[in-house]
């Protein structure tokens, strides 16, 4: 069942110089214990999608979409309280940087009960219970004394655990973790990843990835929502998208990285250009002014979506059949 | 090998923090005794975590810091002890490039007086300058209708790119590459590690690449040093270190690099280190990864093992 359900949402920003449009017109779902990676480069449009979904967004964004239905209610149609209500009890969100977005000015004890009171009406001695197991749960060590700790008595990898156990306090059905391992070290993030995983796997809950690092979607995701200008430019399952992508934007995307066992002294393929200006959006593909195979085409119409297989979809221009066949390149 | 450019003997980078109650400064060992060569033309990768010692390193080798103890020698000259004047002219030949290239160039400066002014320091004519301005420019892929502009009309990538060319400007023998491409996007990154590929082909430099970045790392570099608070655990050529790993710490750093292959990333099983890098404030005795070493023996706990030859150029240590 889908769990999530995203149709043709767009959004916009309206600021001094005009609107900048972060997000053109996706659709998507998330299916129930699914885990889905959403990729893309700063300005893509990932995050922004998130917080729209999530009615986290100031007031100044434009969020328009013909529907978001999460757990077949929709949610455009929330009221301020209403959104509160769900907020929290039933989607959790870890964000980048663990120190922003915990309060310095209360003790992890106060944060941590604080959804437990508001959402699930505990009272002080049962929230701290709760607290004190969600700390365990996130494999805190010395949990009672963490407890009375403010966020920056505590080190990058413990206040990121803080914000998971925040996140999953209300049994979420859903959890977004907004790049979750970005400001950590590589063994702390392996650490990270492993608790998402085990968590995941008792709690039966959904979680959507938004990272740029490609070996993060590889080890945690299921499926995978390639984004780029604002548009969603290829989806698929892993596999579908690490050894089957059909999309230039995702072919630059797996060649800039270092393969594993690829010789020093090869060169890396990088994609030329820089990412499209969202105030002005180029007209038709957004990738078309860093694309190789850039047809004439592509420069006036947006690409139609081509479903390839239950789950691959991809829109580029490429795949219409009188286009030239062209395979990613090593 | 021929004669190194630079020759790091047991370097100590200390930092006094705080007063206890007896007025006993305490000291953050930020960089513990660490030593090696650079090798005229090679590329030096430097990893480990956040609060190792590497950016330290990297510092005290261009001397924006006064090392604690030990020496640097640049072409047979100590410059460790030298004091802020004497050291000017080794200045020139030693360049750094930053991570943030949003905080490291002057937002009230154009393009071109950033490229110019490490050459206007340097006191190069005025005709000079503008001539090796343009060359740079062109050098580092920027257009000549960028140079009147400022800082904040680049993109990431492009304000990484007039921070090379700065770099660059007086024609340095060594670079330290603090970074360079973290804060960058992965498609921009490619770029920036080709264009500092082509340029060391070109100028045959000597990088001191810092990352923590371990794929990129391997890409890059001839040789690399892992570090672990204040100290070089490991040190070898790049296919024997990722080929042939020794130190404990090393392998569980390289295994939790998430691998961007789904089947391999099945396959291969991570080491997961637990606990977080203890604080470089008055370490305890023996070897620093103890605390979270999974062969730890009592011996760990008392002896720090120092850096030992194992193999052809590979430095382990490690008491294993």
């Amino acid at each position: 069942m889908n769990l999530l359900e995203v149709k043709n949402l767009n959004t916009s920003f309206h600021i001094g110089v005009g609107t900048v449009q972060a997000v053109r017109g996706i659709s998507f779902h998330v299916e129930q214990g699914e885990s889905v990676g959403i990729v893309g480069e700063s300005g893509s449009g990932k995050s922004v999608t998130m917080l729209s979904v999530t009615g986290l967004l100031p007031d100044y964004a434009e969020v328009r979409a013909d529907a978001i239905t999460f757990d077949g209610r929709d949610i455009t149609r929330l009221n301020r309280k209403q959104l509160r209500a769900f907020h929290g009890s039933e989607i959790g969100m870890i964000f980048q940087d663990p120190m922003t977005s915990l309060n310095p000015l209360f003790t992890v004890e106060n944060q941590l009960t604080e959804p437990l009171k508001i959402h699930r009406g505990m009272d002080k001695k049962s929230a701290r219970a709760r607290a004190l197991e969600l700390l365990k749960l996130v494999e805190i060590p010395n949990p009672e004394a963490r407890l009375k700790q403010y966020p920056h008595e505590l080190s990058g990898g413990l206040r990121q655990r803080v914000m998971i156990a925040m996140a999953i306090a209300c049994a979420p059905k859903m959890i977004i973790a907004d790049e979750p391992t970005t400001a950590l070290d590589v063994t702390i993030q392996a650490q990270i990843l492993e608790l998402l995983q085990s968590l995941k796997r008792d709690s039966n809950a959904s979680i959507i990835m938004i990272t740029h690092d490609m070996g993060v979607i590889a080890s945690m995701c299921t499926r995978i929502l390639v984004m780029y200008g604002g548009t969603i430019c290829e989806q698929g399952d892993v596999r579908e998208i690490f050894y089957g992508a059909k999309h230039p934007y995702t072919w630059g995307l797996l060649n800039s990285i270092p393969k594993v066992h690829q010789a020093r002294g090869e060169k890396l393929a990088p994609i030329m250009g820089t990412p499209p200006d969202m105030l002005q959006p180029p007209a038709g593909c957004p990738f078309s002014p860093r694309c190789r195979y850039c047809m004439p085409v592509c420069r006036t119409y947006m690409p139609p979506v081509t479903q390839l297989s239950g789950t691959h979809r991809v829109a580029c221009h490429l795949m219409h059949p009188n286009a030239p066949r062209i395979g990613r390149e090593d | 090998m021929s004669q190194p450019l630079i020759e790091v003997k047991s370097l100590k980078m200390y930092f006094p923090v705080g007063n206890n109650l007896f007025g006993r400064r305490k000291q953050l060992k930020a960089v513990d005794g660490v030593s090696f060569d650079l090798y005229p033309g090679e590329t030096f990768g430097l990893v480990g975590e956040s609060g190792c010692g590497k950016t330290t390193i990297g510092r005290a080798i261009v001397r924006l810091y006064k090392p604690t103890e030990g020496q640097i020698i640049y072409r047979g000259t100590d410059i460790a002890p030298l004091d802020e004047k004497a050291v000017q002219p080794y200045r020139q030949k030693m360049q750094m490039i930053f991570q943030d290239p949003y905080a490291s160039l002057n937002p009230r400066m154009t393009v071109s007086s950033i490229i110019a002014e490490p050459m206007k320091l340097q006191q190069v004519p005025q005709a000079e300058i503008d001539a090796r301005v343009a060359e740079l420019i062109g050098q580092v892929g920027l257009k000549k209708d960028h140079m009147n502009r400022y800082p904040h009309e680049f993109s990431g990538g492009q304000r990484q790119r007039i921070g090379i060319a700065r770099a660059l400007a007086m024609q340095p023998e060594f670079v330290v590459c603090d970074e360079p491409i973290s804060a960058l996007d992965v498609s921009i990154q490619a770029q920036v590690i080709n264009m500092l590929e082509e340029l060391q082909q070109q100028m045959g430099m000597t990088y001191l690449f810092i990352s923590h970045d371990l794929s990129m790392v391997r890409h890059i570099s001839h040789r690399v040093g892992v570090m672990y608070l204040g100290n070089m655990v490991e040190l070898a050529e790049v296919e024997e270190l990722y080929s042939n790993m020794q130190h404990p710490y090393t392998q569980a750093l390289m295994s939790a690099v998430p691998i961007a292959d789904p089947d391999l990333a099945a396959q291969t099983k991570r080491i997961v280190l637990q606990g977080d890098v203890p604080q470089p404030i008055d370490p305890p005795p023996g070897c620093p990864f103890a605390s979270r070493c999974r062969y730890c023996k009592p011996v760990c706990r008392e002896v720090k093992p120092e850096l030992r030859q194992i193999g052809k150029e590979h430095f382990v240590a490690c008491h294993l």
